[in-house]
Formats: structure tokens, sequence, C-alpha cells
């Protein structure tokens, strides 16, 4: 792995100054309307063999979170909050 | 005269001369030996292929003579002959072939155990390329980092058309070459286009030239390391042209290894670039396009030519170097006496680069290593495509027609065919398989030669898919460790201001996560009574510390945090577990609020990045008005502990530290021999202690002025495991699991039960419905011996849960430990056998459990 990643922040910088945050739940934190959708948000994952929306957090950069999605398959960055 | 010198003989060295040529022209014929059998090998390919000419040059094994251009003074050393590359008697090896059949580690030496132990230290003097000098430093190297628009690997014709179309678009383009560019090609139409090319390339000023350096890997991204002379370049361009060229096909028949044998375009390069003929009469083996210039070429420089059809050569002899072959003829086979013999079979794609980059969009390739043995126009052609239009896909078969029957196949490794054959009886039926077993492609040259031979070795004994390409991988060129850690310039361990000082006093430091921390500092029970009857200090100076100010700090914090926060005033401290949304621990800490409403927070060693993380995740997702700042590298903390510890510290001290103006779990801000401190009173250690948070500039006069104090012995992370186990303190990661929640670990007061929304309520409240099927518990042996950590506890005969911490307790003087325990028929075990001891489950801290020693 060597690819860029584009913070929104900083620009693109490598992927060796960034931690991945994982997948993002959802529902997000606190929005959730039911204990079954409580228990997805906080347990369940989609794992996707594609994109998936991540939590990314520029450690040594500016030490801010985003949210980007990635595709799992080939490391491209097809959207940044 | 410019000369450089070979196993201590004086060479003389012309311009232009690379280290091989000096050597050819000087009459050196054996240039290495080979990796298994001690082979003579001379100069092949001349193209920096074959691993023929791998010398020593000042030092540096396994150098490239012939792509390493001589300069006055150098030293060089052919290596790896007894007693010398010229007379090696190791050669003998070859005749007891049978002795060493493929993989003959894996068979012979298996069996007793002992016999690789033994056999390996021969082995490894025996086989191998080189020697490292292990007490020369090498040196540091520096990297540097690129951005082009397109990024070509090669400066032949194609790569050089390539790079001057993009230019001429005013792309930001930079060209690697290797070497220098033209320079070994011999004169005629290629050389003429490619010099016309480069003199377009200099004057443009969007157009960067690196020679001499060597792009060894393609990764993701695209990421190209480029390995220069003087530095690396570390590219990340937005396309990538590979022009990399082709190499002249490798010969595989019988005495295929001798010095004599060329490539092609080697041997022309010798003749027509460095103007030395390469013998007196030349077979020039042929069936190429090329054929015909390269025997022309040969001609020219004054050797005797004979011409021979490909597939009428049947064989090539000689003692140390070549004297004849042997050719098929109309009645059956005739010998030719010769000192050369030149394998004009055509070209294969030099594509190592290429493969590595499947699947990678935006790298493209062009010239010979997409269309070998194309025309110089064609060349351009490809180049100047493939520098527009970066089309993907384009690849080139390195299959060869026919198979090999005997021969090395692979001159790195020392691969015969007969030793595919018998792997191929014994099962390894595929290009992958055959690679890890025979290790043939696996040598410096990377496959370079031999990766089409094992092909079509492959394929004609029927493997289909089998027969694929191997994956290639980095470097695809021989590069140092040096080169490799060229750029890094961090310090892998983690250290306090008082680094110096516990080294000065004989520490044996350890890793803790990326710390490093006293283990001891010699007499373990000396450091642990001084402790619990004297003073002692500890540098704690690793814990996460983090200051959190800002309008909503605390309304923030109380929501971080499972406890109430905003009960907690100023001047006292709480100790507090951190849960992630599962519920489950994730670190514990002190919350110490401030008078001016901002809070310190300490977080474990090694807690501080992944704490100070999760704290400004939720800060951005709330929304929240709080300023977070990591202040783990900036404080020292040492804490004084044991029943003296007021005693000395007092008198140091510019505020009273009686039980009256600083309790148990207290704070305040104070002067401490001159250096100004947080002092938090707590008790880990489970005696009256003292936590010292200082700026860590001056971590070093406050530990000296500690230590002057009088009788003050320091202790290490083995006696305050040993400590902490006795009061029953967890240590998070040691003891807990990723799936631990407060309730099983005894933990649960320090949840907020009528507290509003925290992170993990949700989860928490659901899970504390379940009951506790599993907890931690105290173990109290009778006697002094404890069991090794991870032992597991029995009941009956059925385990029932694991020891996570054990220790013998010398002021209990019992063993003791904390232990995970399962229910056992729908109960909690009262007692349980460990390491062959039987326990009492007990609850509560073994030492002092009414807390009396904390509040003294």
């Amino acid at each position: 792995v060597s690819f860029l990643v584009l913070c929104p922040h900083c620009g693109d910088r490598p992927y060796t100054e960034f931690w991945w945050g994982g997948e993002l739940p959802q529902p997000l934190p606190g929005q959730a309307s039911t204990g079954d959708e409580e228990f997805a948000r906080v347990w369940l994952r989609r794992n996707a063999a594609g994109t998936q929306v991540e939590q990314w957090y520029h450690a040594d950069g500016c030490k801010r979170w985003f949210v980007a999605s990635r595709n799992t398959v080939d490391n491209r960055f097809d959207g940044i909050d | 005269m410019a000369s450089i010198d070979l196993d201590g003989r004086r060479i003389e060295i012309r311009e232009g001369d690379t280290v091989a040529s000096a050597l050819f022209r000087a009459g050196v014929r054996t240039f290495s030996r080979s990796f298994k059998y001690h082979r003579a090998r001379g100069l092949y390919c001349l193209s920096g292929d074959c691993p023929n000419c791998l010398v020593n040059v000042d030092g540096v094994p396994g150098v490239r003579a012939c792509s390493t251009p001589a300069t006055d003074g150098q030293r060089v050393r052919r290596e790896h002959g007894w007693p010398s590359v010229e007379r090696d008697l190791l050669s003998v090896l070859w005749r007891l072939d049978r002795l060493f059949p493929v993989g003959f580690y894996y068979k012979m030496l298996a069996h007793p155990r002992r016999a690789w132990p033994a056999a390996e230290p021969i082995v490894r003097r025996v086989a191998g390329l080189g020697r490292v000098d292990r007490a020369a430093l090498p040196p540091h190297r520096e990297a540097r980092h690129l951005h082009p628009d397109v990024l070509v690997i090669g400066a032949g014709v194609a790569g050089l058309a390539a790079a001057c179309a993009a230019a001429k678009r005013g792309e930001q383009v930079l060209i690697a070459d290797e070497g220098e560019p033209a320079a070994k090609l011999p004169p005629g139409a290629a050389r003429t286009r490619a010099e016309a090319l480069l003199a377009r390339l200099r004057a443009r000023e969007n157009a960067v030239l690196l020679e001499r350096a060597t792009a060894v890997g393609v990764y993701e991204g695209p990421l190209v390391p480029i390995v220069g002379p003087d530095l690396v370049s570390i590219v990340r361009p937005r396309r990538v042209v590979v022009a990399t060229g082709a190499v002249e096909q490798h010969g595989v028949f019988a005495g295929n290894d001798l010095p004599g044998v060329w490539l092609g375009r080697g041997a022309v390069r010798m003749a027509a670039v460095h103007g030395i003929a390469p013998g007196r009469k030349a077979v020039v083996v042929g069936g190429s396009p090329e054929t015909a210039a390269h025997a022309e070429a040969l001609a020219r420089a004054g050797l005797e030519v004979v011409a021979v059809e490909r597939g009428h050569l049947l064989s090539a002899h000689g003692r140390r170097r070549l004297s004849s072959v042997r050719v098929q003829t109309a009645g059956g086979s005739e010998r030719i006496r010769c000192d050369t013999l030149v394998l004009s079979l055509g070209l294969v794609p030099r594509d190592g680069l290429l493969r590595q980059a499947d699947g990678i969009p935006a790298v493209v390739g062009a010239g010979d290593v997409v269309l070998p043995g194309c025309s110089p126009d064609l060349a351009a052609e490809s180049g100047e495509k493939a520098a527009l239009t970066p089309a993907t896909g384009e690849r080139a078969e390195d299959v060869l027609p026919e198979p090999a029957s005997s021969g090395v196949l692979c001159l790195c490794e020392d691969v015969k065919v007969s030793a595919l054959e018998l792997a191929w009886q014994e099962g390894f039926r595929s290009t992958e398989l055959l690679k890890r077993y025979a290790t043939v492609t696996m040598g410096p040259c990377q496959g370079a030669l031999c990766h089409g031979h094992l092909r079509s070795f492959v394929r004609a004994r029927g493997g289909g898919t089998t027969a694929a390409a191997t994956t290639s991988r980095p470097p695809v060129r021989p590069i140092t460790l040096a080169d490799a850690a060229a750029g890094v310039h961090i310090q892998i361990d983690q250290r306090t201001a008082l680094h110096e000082r516990h080294l000065a006093i004989g520490a044996t430091m350890e890793w803790i996560g990326a710390w490093k921390r006293p283990e001891r500092y010699g007499d373990l029970l000396a450091e642990y009574w001084a402790v619990r009857r004297g003073v002692s200090i500890m540098d704690v100076g690793t814990l996460g510390k983090l200051m959190i100010g800002g309008r909503d700090a605390r309304e923030f914090l109380e929501r971080m945090y499972p406890c109430t926060v905003s009960t907690i005033a100023p001047a006292r401290v709480r100790y507090a577990l951190l849960l992630n949304e599962s519920g489950f621990i994730i670190d514990d800490g002190l919350i110490c609020p401030l008078d001016d409403g901002r809070y310190y927070c300490t977080l474990s060693t090694g807690g501080a990045e992944q704490g100070e993380a999760w704290f400004r995740n939720w800060a951005q997702y709330w929304g929240r008005r709080v300023d977070i700042v990591n202040r783990t590298q900036a404080l020292g903390a040492i804490n004084v502990a044991g029943p003296r510890a007021r005693e000395i510290l007092a008198p140091l001290c510019d505020a009273p530290l009686d039980n009256e103006a600083l309790p148990f779990m207290r704070q305040l801000e104070a002067v401490v021999a001159g250096v100004p401190c947080r002092i938090i009173r707590l008790g880990f250690v489970g005696e009256l202690s003292y936590e010292l948070h200082h700026p860590a500039s001056r971590s070093e006069e406050l530990w000296d002025a500690l230590l002057a104090a009088g009788d003050v012995v320091p202790h290490g992370l083995e006696v305050l495991r040993l400590l902490r186990l006795e009061k029953g303190h967890i240590l998070i990661g040691q003891d807990t699991e990723f799936d631990t929640t407060p309730a099983k670990v005894g933990l649960q007061a320090l949840v907020g039960a009528d507290k509003g929304d925290f992170v993990g309520k949700l989860e928490h409240d659901r899970l504390s419905a379940i009951p506790l099927d599993r907890k931690l518990v105290g173990l109290r042996f009778p006697g002094a011996a404890a069991p090794v950590e991870g032992a597991p506890l029995l009941v009956d005969g059925t385990i029932v849960g694991h020891v996570t911490s054990s220790r013998s307790s010398p002021v209990l003087e019992h063993g003791i430990a904390l232990a995970w325990l399962r229910q056992h028929h729908g109960a909690f075990p009262g007692t349980v056998a460990a390491g062959g001891l039987s326990a009492t489950v007990v609850n509560g801290p073994f030492y002092d459990p009414e807390g009396a020693r904390l509040r003294a």
C-alpha cells in the first residue's frame, strides 16, 4: 500500500500520516430510533469489497477527523466530506 | 594514469569505461563464481540483467560491474571463490551434483534434527554471492519526494519519445534511466534517434532527467521509488510510462554458462561501445532480426564470425572458458573451435516493473517492453502514444517457443534444467511452485533471463494456467538496506526526559509499546522494600496526559466518561474508566479539574495517542467547543511512594503536604526543589504516594533532588507490577480483554448509576442486564509459589479460566494472581487449581484491603 489520502485541511498526504477509523457507523451516534438500530449501529459492519464510507484521522498532521469514501479494492477515494 | 585495483592488481581504466570493460580489456574473463556450484562465470548480458559480473566495489558486495562506471582508485574484489575466483577448488561441487539435488536442505538435512543447524553455517559459507562487512555502518541515505505529472522509466528511444511528447504538452516530466541514456547503444539508427531525442529533451525546462537512477518497484498510487547514486527519490506521478526495453533471450543448453558465451547485444556493446573485441573467433547463433547486425558488428571488430542457425547449436565446451561448440550438421554433428559464442536469439521484454503494475491504473508500457524487437520508429511512436493516452493492458508474452532440455536455466541460483525436471517429478508442477522450491527466478536478476524459460518448461509439460507468469515483486534490481531505509530519521523508541538518568544508574530498559522504560535498576527486593517500608521514586512520565479546555469542556467530559465529572471539585481527583460504544473498557486514568475550568486527564502508558484521537473524534462529532492538547511529551511525572514519602518530600516542597492540606485523592500545585509541579496524591502501589507532574525540561533536576533527599531508591516496572498486583489493581491490556466491561473486573462502581448519556451507555445498560458468566478474580496460593501468567485454571479437570498476572508476594509471603474465572455448574468456584497449585478465589486487594496505608 502506498496511496495518498486527500485530507480536507492539509491536501494530499501519504497514507502513513493517517489512522484509519473504520467504517462510519450507520446511523450516526445518537440517531438510532430503536434498540435494534442501535445494536446494528454499534456491532454490524458491511466490510464491503468496493466503496465504503469511512472515518480517517490525520494523526501526523492537523489531528482532525474526516469522513471519506474509499474503494477497498483499489484504495481510490471518491468522496470526502 | 587512472586505475582501479582488482584483488591487489593494478588495472588501467580509460574514458567511458565501466568496471567490467576495464577488467575485460586487462584480460579478466572469470568475473565471479556461481551461487551453488562455483562455476566460473564471465561477462554475458552487459546490460545489468544477469548475475555474472557481480563484484565487490569499495566494500559493497553484489555490485554489477557492467553498469558501474570505473573511477580512479576503486577497489574491486571478486568474491565467493576458494581460494580465489580464478582458481576455485569448490567448483568440484559441479561434479558432485548428485549429492545436492534440488531442495537437498529440505530432504537430506531434515533428520536428525541436529543436521541442519550443524550444516547451515557450512552451506551458508559455500553458497552465496558475497559477504557484507558487518562492522561497517551503512551510510545514511537521504530521500526526497517528487510529484511530476508523468514519470518515464527508461531513457531509450521509446522512453525519450514519451518524455518529449509529454513535455511538449507542458506537463512536468521526470525521466529516469539506470545508466547514461543512449550510452550503451552501439552506433546505428537507434543511437542516432536516441541522441536526437535527448537533445530535444534537455532543451525543455519542464523535463528532468535522472541518470544512474534505478526504478526498483511500482506500487499502487502509483508510487515509484528510484534509487540514484546520491539519494533515493520517492516519486508519486500522475502517470507512469514504463519503457524498460527488452533483454536478449537467454540461451539454455549444455555448457551455456561458460565464460565466452555472450548475449548478442552484450557482445556488440563490448565491441562497438567499449571498442574491445570480445574474442578472436565467434560463433553467432541467430534467428532474430538483429542477428545479421550482431555478426556484422563483431566482424568489424576483427572477429572471425561463423553463423549458426537457431536450433542447430547443441552444446558448448571448455574448461573454465569456452573452447568449442558442437553444432548439428546435415550428416550429424560438428565441433567448431572458438573462444566466443554469441546468442542472438531475439528479445524478451524486461517487464518486471510492468507486471508489478498489473491492476494499477495510469501505468503504461512503451517500446521494446511491449513490442520486443520493434524498430526505432515504432518505439518512438509507441512512446509518444503512451505519453498521451494512458491506455493500459498492453503486454508482451515472454513464453519462449521451445523449452530447454539441458544447461543452466537460472544463472543466479544455479538451477539446471535437470533440477527442474526432478522438482516436476516430485510434484511441484506450476511456475509458482517451481519458483519457491527450486528458487528459479528468485536471484538478483529476478527472472529477467529465466522467467520465460520457466514458463515454457511448464507449458511443454502440459501446464496451462500453471504456466502463468509468476508474481513480480520489488525490488527488480538489487538495492542495499541503506537504500531501503533512505530518508528515515525517526528514533524508533520513545524516551522520557529521564532516559539518560536511568542508564547512568545501571537500569535495564524494556520496551513498553513504543516506550523504553526501566525494568529494574539492580536488586529487585531492595526496590520493593524501599516502597513498602521506606521511600522510592519511579519515572511515570510515559502516562498519557491531555489538557482539555474550552467553553464546553465540562459537558464534553461528562459525556466521554462513564463516571460523573461535573461533581468533581477542583483540588480533587477521580480515577475513571473510558468505555467505547460497545460498553467495553478501552483505557483508564485520572480526571483532575483545574481552578480555571480546564481538566487535566491522564491515560495509561501507550494510551495517549489513541485517547487523544478518541476525544477529538467525539468533540468534532458533537461540534463542541473543546480544546485538546496532548501534553504527554511536554510533561514529566515522577511518583514518590512509600511510608516515608512525605518525610522526604515536605522539606523540598513550598506547600504543606500533611493529611489536612493534601489528603488522599487530592491535588495541588506547588514548587518542589524549585520545579513547579502538580502534586497528585493517589496510590497505585498501595502506599502513601505523590505523583509530581512537571515540565519535562526540568525532570532531571527534580529527579536528582529527590534522589539526593536521603536514602531514596528508584524502582522499575518489574517491582511496579508486583506492587500493583498486591493491591489488585488491573493493567489495561494485560488483565483486560477487548470485551471487558466494568462489571467483569469489579469496577461497576466507576459507572454513574443514575447518570445521563455517555459514550457506551446504551450497550453498557444492555450488557448489565445479562448475568455475568466470567469475571476477573484474585487468587491466593498457600505457599510462596505462583503459577506462570497464562496458566489455565482447573476445576475437576475442566478449564474454567486463566491467570493474567501472577507473582510471589514478599510482604504477604504467599503467591497471588489475577485471573479470569468462568462459572462452573452454575456458580463461580471458590477454589481452583492452577499450575499444579491449589488456590482460593478472593475478592478485593490482597494487601491493605482497607487502604489505611494510602491515607496515612
